[in-house]
């Protein structure tokens, strides 16, 4: 397979186009996807965007919804800003990928030169016997699981059990159950002092791990346990109804619980037979070509990035990078080796930020750290860091929601 | 603080390799800045100081 993809970007340089501007059709309206359109647009492409819904929830920033500390309003975006500038956006479901057009929910078709895919994850709750999603919220995509699991934290009596997992590598937001798991101890220690909280992870070592482990001895001591693999943090079954969640090692009773489910690749990317064995889109690491179909570029959560992790600064960095290689290989050019760049700030209180970053490029065939590069934020940094990385958090919040969403 | 799309080229490269070689406070600059060269760092800068 890798040998293959050595091949692709040489081999699928420029169809021989006639005078009109190349087709360009992005599916998938997130961070990477409209990121991407716009990119495409800006390049002087006829871009259409094709996203089933009417408007965009943000994941980054969902955990303090699910804490009380946000409103949904403040994750909606939409794609008026897109429509302005000229891009062509069809709400609606993309049906199937044919050859050079994609076949839409209604019966109509867009023919394209090059297709970028931003198709973001799909949940397998099935992989876990007995979960029901409603009983158990995953809240793993920002709607209506977010704020489920929000009323149920606020329903719950002082005293109950939060009984939250963590799955297995690789899946969206790294850091993210760490975070969600600071914020509802933010919440209980506020509003229900006498109650707990455990995260049952499927991992022995996580993102951050030690600026979490810093943050939690000083912030949630007794209140928030982590259980890592070798301890007995893998959920092998729930019983939904009852609320209880089982361990290779015991079973907890909790009031609430939330399971993150492992996950794949959006369901689209699956359809059209851009996923391997692993459920993951594999891509070759300069142009985002799909190594499976040519002329189809992914982006986003759904590939196989390497050492880059699933989050919104990569797809948008993913996004630029993979616009400019499209552009290149319109004009029978080879897209030039890329760095990118990714950050991901987590909260564990209000006011208390904690930052991973990353710079990487292509090796090997994916995308590989350039070393010396990157880290996490200084242990035992003071209170005005936490405080500086905090707002950091919110002006990356307003400017990558600005630059997808116009 | 001054947006950087207003400040000079040779100014944002400045910063950007001091922060590279440790020289300024650590934010994420500092991390993010080791990741280039110096030569890849003053075509960053040209780029985001270009007018658009």
């Amino acid at each position: 397979m890798r040998r293959r993809a050595l091949l692709g970007t040489a081999l699928l340089a420029a169809p021989a186009l006639a005078q009109a501007a190349p087709r360009v059709v992005v599916i998938g309206g997130g961070f990477g996807g409209a990121t991407a359109a716009r990119a495409l647009h800006r390049l002087g492409f006829a871009v259409t965007l094709v996203e089933r819904n009417a408007t965009y929830l943000s994941c980054p920033f969902s955990n303090a919804v699910i804490a009380g500390l946000r409103e949904m309003e403040a994750q909606r975006f939409g794609y008026e800003g897109l429509r302005r500038e000229g891009i062509a956006v069809e709400q609606q479901e993309a049906r199937a990928i044919e050859d050079r057009r994609v076949v839409l929910a209604d019966g109509g078709a867009l023919p394209f030169d090059r297709l970028v895919m931003a198709p973001g994850i799909s949940l397998r709750p099935d992989a876990i016997p007995g979960l029901d999603t409603e009983a158990m919220p995953h809240a793993w995509r920002a709607g209506p699981q977010t704020l489920l699991l929000r009323r149920q934290l606020e329903a719950m009596e002082d005293g109950g059990l939060v009984v939250l997992s963590a799955p297995a590598n690789p899946y969206r937001c790294p850091p993210g159950p760490y975070e969600r798991a600071s914020l509802i101890a933010h919440y209980l220690k506020a509003r229900k002092p006498r109650s707990k909280l455990i995260l049952l992870d499927e991992k022995d070592a996580f993102s951050k791990q030690k600026l979490f482990e810093e943050a939690w001895a000083a912030l949630y001591p007794g209140l928030l346990e982590w259980v890592p693999l070798s301890s007995g943090g893998k959920v092998v079954e729930v019983d939904a109804a009852a609320r209880v969640v089982r361990t290779e090692f015991g079973e907890h009773q909790a009031a609430v619980a939330s399971i993150i489910p492992p996950q794949a690749a959006g369901r689209i990317a699956q359809a059209a037979g851009l996923t391997d064995r692993s459920g993951w889109c594999p891509v070759d690491p300069v142009s985002f070509e799909s190594r499976q179909r040519p002329g189809i570029h992914l982006i986003g959560d759904a590939i196989i990035a390497g050492a880059m992790p699933k989050s919104a600064f990569a797809a948008n960095a993913q996004a630029r990078v993979c616009a400019e290689a499209v552009a290149a290989l319109l004009r029978g050019e080879a897209p030039a080796p890329p760095k990118l760049i990714n950050t991901c700030y987590s909260l564990v209180e209000p006011g208390y930020g904690i930052s991973i970053a990353g710079v990487y490029r292509p090796a090997n065939g994916l995308l590989a750290d350039v070393p010396g590069a990157g880290g996490v934020s200084p242990l035992g940094a003071p209170a005005a860091t936490r405080a500086a990385e905090a707002g950091y958090a919110e002006d990356w919040f307003r400017t990558i929601t600005a630059d997808a969403f116009g | 603080m001054p947006a950087l799309a207003s400040q000079p080229a040779g100014a944002i490269a400045e910063a950007m390799l001091a922060y590279k070689a440790g020289e300024r406070s650590p934010t994420v600059m500092d991390r993010i800045a080791r990741g280039f060269t110096e030569a890849e760092i003053r075509a960053i800068a040209a780029w985001v100081a270009a007018p658009r």
